[in-house]
């Protein structure tokens, strides 16, 4: 396959949708880059068709021959483990007349069968054959199998898919991200993640990049979240606050994250970016402490990260969310729990405030939903044009790791975000 | 709870069945007792067995078809 054969934009264009140079400054972008769907569709080709994007976790598809529905994009993607255990990214379109072969949003099944004309397909992409062959002048007559999405990578079982069939690695490409995914993993007594809490999808009338943005946007959360975090008496909006200790960190290659850990060392309170102690959840605390021994004491001081992998992937502590873009104006939040493996207490736990904050009665994200919304309206109107991504830009610093690091409330993230597109989007087109 | 699994059983063969909830969809779970082997069949390779006639079911049954063969011996 090659990325000609994947249906993009209307107009076919190869050539750059916009001026991107000009579109995006240092300090502040342009409104159309959210509202035109000619870049949305340029972004198609060069990102989202292109660079690694989360898909899925293989704990999702435990089973041999478990299956279950995912996406790239507007792109309908099934995710199958064979029954040799491999990891399989296929297209959901039959050979024949482009059908979707899959229905169900998971299921196990050894082979595919189209609902259309019964051609069947093994759950590698393999055909396996098609009712009435003599159509085709007899069995095995036809070398078509399911679309496969070229690159397939997993890390730490999170698994990417990328319809280049060559570029950076999946390591590469996460870089200094993949240590924030790390430190989630070791957060389970036995160093797995399960994502098996199901999946709530909240559907946002607003262009993606204004979700991405957010996620690390410290800025935001004591006034769009004040609700939440005085119904809860929670500690966090002093987190994103002037006085916080906690920084924002742009990761390279256009992932970001708020780091709060200085926060929770001054803390220095096991469990205490939980909101919880170690007595409310005595068998996961000795887990911890069996499996890591000294070390147990820092991580759980330390806890789960908050970070932006671009473009995709947003881990919320312990709350992780997948975007999918399907318009300028038009994108799907999957959220889910994170569930360690080992942890029944912390998982019955983390489900709770997750449903609290992003279920469909949740408290939080509903706020965002709305802020977002708000904004595809807003940037809309003509003037002034712009929108600003200055703040803290003149107190940022370069840390150890030669990483641009900002204060609790700076867009820092996001001018990390906007650089790595900017790449994506001129000198680092496909050709 | 356990649940005692259904067994099918001559003076030939004997293999229990089970109804697995473990994969994301149910599947058979089909263990011959005479060795231990285990082998899941899910829905769409259940119809295919159904509709499998006589005469493929007995190449299948040939002890040589895929078991005790010369060249695994």
């Amino acid at each position: 396959m090659t990325l000609t054969d994947i249906p993009t934009s209307s107009s076919g264009a190869r050539g750059p949708a916009a001026p991107y140079d000009e579109l995006i400054e240092a300090q502040r972008v342009h409104g159309s880059l959210y509202t035109s769907p000619a870049i949305f569709a340029d972004e198609l080709e060069q990102i989202w068709y292109r660079t690694w994007v989360y898909v899925g976790h293989v704990s999702e598809i435990a089973e041999p021959n478990d299956y279950v529905r995912k996406n790239i994009g507007p792109q309908d993607v099934i995710m199958t483990r064979s029954a040799d255990g491999e990891v399989h990214l296929l297209l959901n379109r039959c050979a024949h007349r482009g059908n979707l072969v899959c229905e169900a949003d998971a299921g196990n099944s050894s082979s595919f069968r189209c609902p259309y004309h019964g051609w069947t397909y093994r759950n590698t992409g393999d055909m396996l054959g098609y009712p009435f062959h003599g159509g085709y002048g007899g069995r095995g007559k036809l070398d078509l199998g399911l679309g496969r999405v070229p690159r397939v990578g997993i890390y730490q079982g999170f698994v990417f898919g990328s319809f280049a069939p060559d570029g950076p690695t999946l390591e590469e490409h996460l870089g200094e991200a993949k240590g924030e995914i790390d430190r989630l993993v070791r957060l389970s007594p036995e160093g797995e993640v399960e994502i098996t809490a199901g999946f709530l999808k909240h559907k946002a009338r607003a262009n993606w990049k204004l979700l991405a943005e957010n996620e690390t946007d410290g800025y935001h959360p004591q006034f769009v979240h004040a609700s939440i975090f005085s119904v809860a008496q929670s500690g966090i909006g002093a987190l994103y606050g002037e006085k916080s200790t906690a920084v924002t960190r742009a990761l390279g290659n256009g992932h970001s994250e708020n780091d709060l850990r200085p926060e929770f060392r001054r803390i220095g309170a096991p469990l205490g970016w939980f909101g919880t102690t170690e007595e409310k959840v005595p068998e996961y605390s000795a887990a911890m402490r069996a499996r890591y021994g000294d070390a147990a004491e820092e991580i759980l001081i330390e806890g789960a990260p908050h970070v932006m992998i671009f473009p995709n992937l947003f881990i919320a502590e312990i709350q992780m969310f997948t975007i999918q873009p399907l318009a300028a104006n038009l994108t799907v939040q999957h959220v889910t729990a994170v569930q360690f493996k080992g942890a029944p207490e912390m998982n019955k736990r983390m489900l709770q405030q997750c449903i609290g904050s992003v279920g469909p009665a949740g408290m939080l994200l509903a706020d965002d939903t709305e802020m977002y919304e708000r904004n595809q309206a807003g940037v809309a109107e003509l003037r002034p044009e712009w929108l600003d991504v200055r703040r803290g830009v003149h107190r940022e610093e370069i840390d150890e790791r030669g990483l641009t690091v900002g204060g609790a409330t700076d867009e820092t993230g996001m001018r990390g975000f906007w650089k790595h597109y900017k790449h994506l989007m001129t000198e680092g087109r496909a050709q | 709870m356990y649940i005692r699994p259904d067994i099918v059983g001559n003076e030939f063969a004997e293999v229990s069945l089970t109804i697995d909830e473990e994969a994301n969809s149910r599947r058979l779970r089909l263990e011959d007792l005479k060795t231990g082997k285990v082998r899941y069949l899910d829905a769409l390779e259940l119809e295919t067995l159904v509709w499998l006639p006589e005469g493929n079911l007995a190449k299948l049954l040939d002890p040589s078809a895929d078991r005790w063969r010369e060249e695994d011996a």
